[in-house]
């Protein structure tokens, strides 16, 4: 009896055991399941050359070999990869006693990894890529980030203060914008000339005939990543923001209005329409961005509805480039929106740790990285530039100068509503966009939910 | 004097291993029970003392973790009723010693060895609606309209049982494993024996082999319950950011929740997952005894 006592503890004990080990590796868990392809550490080692040696490279602080860590989202099927690459090198020329180990993850994998890094304060690098707002500002309200007051000082002739906002906390700022992007409407216009339109539909009525007569002709007329629910927000908030209007929105999003709007509902219902009436791959619903983005290239889908930053991996395409076109999403409700009004903004960002033994030089190399990789981002089409550009921008691809002109245009802006608002806010939020998406909740149950779960 | 000093010898010889238990294993329990009364919103600010009031949030509409809990008993289910007989068939069949045991052997190993990452990958292809292995066997036995158009993993009626596959079908290798070791200690004898008595290779594996090993049977089920309680990896590939999809289970909430801002919610979950585990230990160690009582009456 005694025996069989101790047998049943120890069972239970080393079950205890599993289940606490679970626990405690959670963190490293999550990181695992990035695909080991999408994450890689690169070293720049500076350039040994010693005419590479120009009047600037005084600007570092001594001739000390320095080591600096970064950590970022430009994996190699990134579009700003080659950005990231081609400034990192400038920067190994320019500093040739500083070598930067940089390290690229997978997006969601990477969204864990620095939130649970800065949460315990462990292992973090001197210098990090964060999106704005809200996604920042969280680092900064757990003491996380160092001031870039000083540093950006320097560059204010070159860096616009309007380009700072969403970087700017309590009067101080804390990111170095690179580029900025914007949600828009891409057209595979070979498959609307199919369908018999020779131009992208310019207002609701045209989108919503355009997309019968897609139907009709056998063509799918949207494609969009269920198994990603960011890619889901970027086809509900447009729809969502010219229903109710910017301003409206952008309240929601900063906690100044709850969600308790009936036309936030009345939006929702019209995005589930639109599923209804068969306008959305079915297949898309588990699939990730990658291969939604692959499948409109491929010409499976007569339009896709995501972050300009594609513009990039569009261009490169020779064959595909000739067939697109790129719009903003058109007006639902005229009395509350407006063209001109758009989801996105200078969101993508560098930051510097407060931790970081050399955060002081840390501060200036991420203000001189961020230029650079803001200039061949914009080069090669990844978003527009929150730096003033210079040199020779001619070669810019013409998707990336439509989208230049969308934005000439902007009435206003209202940042992706996973980056606007805060982590807490963030969750159910998506939680309820996915729902939506998967026919569980209809608008009056989106706004009842997140009314209550967003206080 | 003498027998003093032994025992504190015997004491300082389990000291190290002693400190590692309680540091490393017990104390993460205790601590996650004191930071589920707690909000926790960051990792080192444990907020405002909250009772157990995350563990009431936690089935509330927004958590939804009743379902995940109930998804977790239905994997567990079906890892006892068909992945553990699967096993035992294939580690019967090879303990009996078949031409090509080893390669055999291997071959249902495999999958284990195999990182849950890639397993989810590979499958994922499998199941995708448009140039996968489902669609396309489907296409050529003409029953394509009986799939739903977003696939198996894009469908809620279809995407637990999907992803449950994979699940249980890595681990049957592990378990025979245990399963054909403990056949494989089993006296030659006895089943020879058995053999001149003219029992069949049924009866044989029904009253010699498995009574012998019910008690890696009873380990295997502890595994097979306690891993699905705690499944986590190869789910998350196939849940990516993992909102509301309708395989969620346990560990993907806890995780999520834990780098969310919502430390106390992520512990609420660990402890109840600690609870669920510790009783289902318990219940098995109970049932398995009273067939031991029964067996010597």
């Amino acid at each position: 009896m005694k025996k069989r006592l101790v047998s049943v503890l120890l069972a239970a004990a080393m079950v205890l055991s599993l289940v606490a080990c679970g626990n405690a590796a959670a963190p490293a868990a999550s990181t695992d399941t990035a695909p080991a392809a999408d994450t890689t550490t690169e070293t720049t080692e500076a350039a040994p050359a010693a005419d590479t040696a120009t009047e600037e490279v005084a600007e570092a602080p001594s001739d000390e070999p320095i080591t600096l860590t970064m950590w970022c989202i430009a994996t190699e099927g990134d579009s700003n990869r080659h950005a990231y690459e081609a400034a990192i090198a400038d920067m190994a020329e320019k500093y040739p006693n500083v070598t930067l180990e940089w390290e690229a993850i997978e997006n969601e994998a990477y969204k864990t990894k620095i939130s649970a890094a800065m949460a315990s304060g462990e292992g973090l690098p001197d210098i990090f890529f964060t999106w704005s707002c809200a996604f920042l500002g969280d680092f900064v309200n757990q003491g996380r980030v160092y001031c870039l007051d000083d540093v950006l000082a320097k560059y204010s002739s070159e860096l616009p203060e309007s380009m700072l906002g969403n970087t700017t906390y309590d009067g101080k700022h804390y990111g170095v914008p690179t580029t900025m992007n914007i949600v828009a409407l891409f057209a595979n216009m070979d498959l609307l000339a199919q369908a018999g339109w020779d131009k992208v539909p310019e207002n609701y009525d045209e989108l919503i005939q355009c997309c019968d007569d897609l139907v009709a002709a056998g063509i799918i007329p949207f494609g969009c990543a269920g198994g990603e629910t960011w890619c889901v927000t970027e086809y509900l908030e447009p729809i969502i923001e010219k229903t109710i209007g910017a301003d409206a929105l952008n309240d929601i999003f900063l906690g100044r209005a709850t969600y308790n709007n009936p036309d936030v509902a009345k939006a929702v219902d019209t995005f589930q329409e639109m599923i209804d009436k068969g306008y959305f791959d079915p297949a898309g619903a588990s699939l990730p961005n990658d291969d939604v983005k692959a499948n409109f290239i491929a010409g499976r889908t007569a339009f896709y509805q995501n972050g300009t930053w594609n513009c990039a991996d569009f261009a490169n395409n020779a064959d595909f480039l000739p067939k697109v076109k790129v719009t903003e999403f058109p007006v639902i409700d005229s009395s509350k929106s407006k063209l001109g009004q758009l989801i996105g903004g200078p969101s993508d960002t560098l930051a510097v740790t407060a931790s970081s033994p050399n955060a002081e030089f840390a501060a200036e190399y991420a203000a001189e990285l961020g230029k650079l990789i803001c200039h061949y981002g914009y080069l090669d089409g990844c978003g527009l530039p929150a730096w003033i550009p210079y040199g020779d921008t001619s070669s810019i691809n013409p998707l990336t100068q439509s989208v230049a002109e969308i934005c000439a245009n902007a009435d206003s802006y209202v940042l992706f509503g996973d980056t606007a608002q805060s982590a807490v806010d963030k969750d159910p939020y998506l939680d309820a966009v996915a729902k939506v998406y998967g026919k569980e909740l209809d608008g009056q149950g989106f706004i009842e939910e997140l009314a209550g779960a967003i206080r | 004097m003498h027998k003093k000093n032994k025992s504190i010898t015997i004491f300082l010889f389990l000291l190290p291993a002693l400190v590692l238990f309680i540091g490393i294993l017990i104390w993460p329990i205790f601590a996650s029970v004191h930071h589920s009364l707690y909000q926790y919103p960051t990792f080192s600010d444990p907020g405002e003392f909250v009772g157990f009031q995350n563990y009431i949030d936690l089935f509330n509409k927004q958590y939804d973790f009743g379902k995940a809990v109930v998804n977790a008993l239905i994997l567990a289910a079906l890892s006892v009723f068909i992945q553990l007989p699967l096993s035992l068939g294939l580690a019967l069949m090879l303990g009996k010693g078949i031409k090509g045991e080893r390669f055999y052997l291997s071959v249902y190993f495999t999958p284990v060895l195999i990182s849950a990452v890639v397993i989810g990958m590979l499958w994922e292809k499998i199941y995708n609606p448009i140039y996968g292995l489902v669609v396309k066997g489907a296409e050529a036995l003409n029953i394509i309209d009986k799939l739903p158009p977003e696939g198996l993993l894009g469908n809620p009626k279809t995407a637990l049982l999907a992803v449950f596959i994979p699940t249980i079908w890595q681990y049957v290798g592990y378990h025979m494993l245990l399963m054909y070791a403990g056949i494989k200690g089993v006296s030659s004898e006895l089943r020879e024996a058995a053999m001149l008595d003219g029992a069949t290779d049924g009866q044989v594996n029904r009253y010699i082999i498995i009574p012998i090993i019910k008690p890696i049977i009873k380990v295997s089920i502890i595994f097979a319950i306690t891993g699905s309680l705690k499944s986590y990896d190869l789910i998350k590939v196939f849940a990516k950011d993992a909102y509301n999809c309708s395989y969620k289970v346990p560990s993907l909430l806890l995780v999520r929740y834990a780098f969310h801002n919502a430390g106390g919610i992520a512990s609420a979950i660990a402890v109840i997952m600690i609870v669920m585990c510790f009783a289902f230990a318990i219940l098995i160690n109970w049932l398995f005894k009273e067939r031991d009582l029964y067996g010597k009456k």
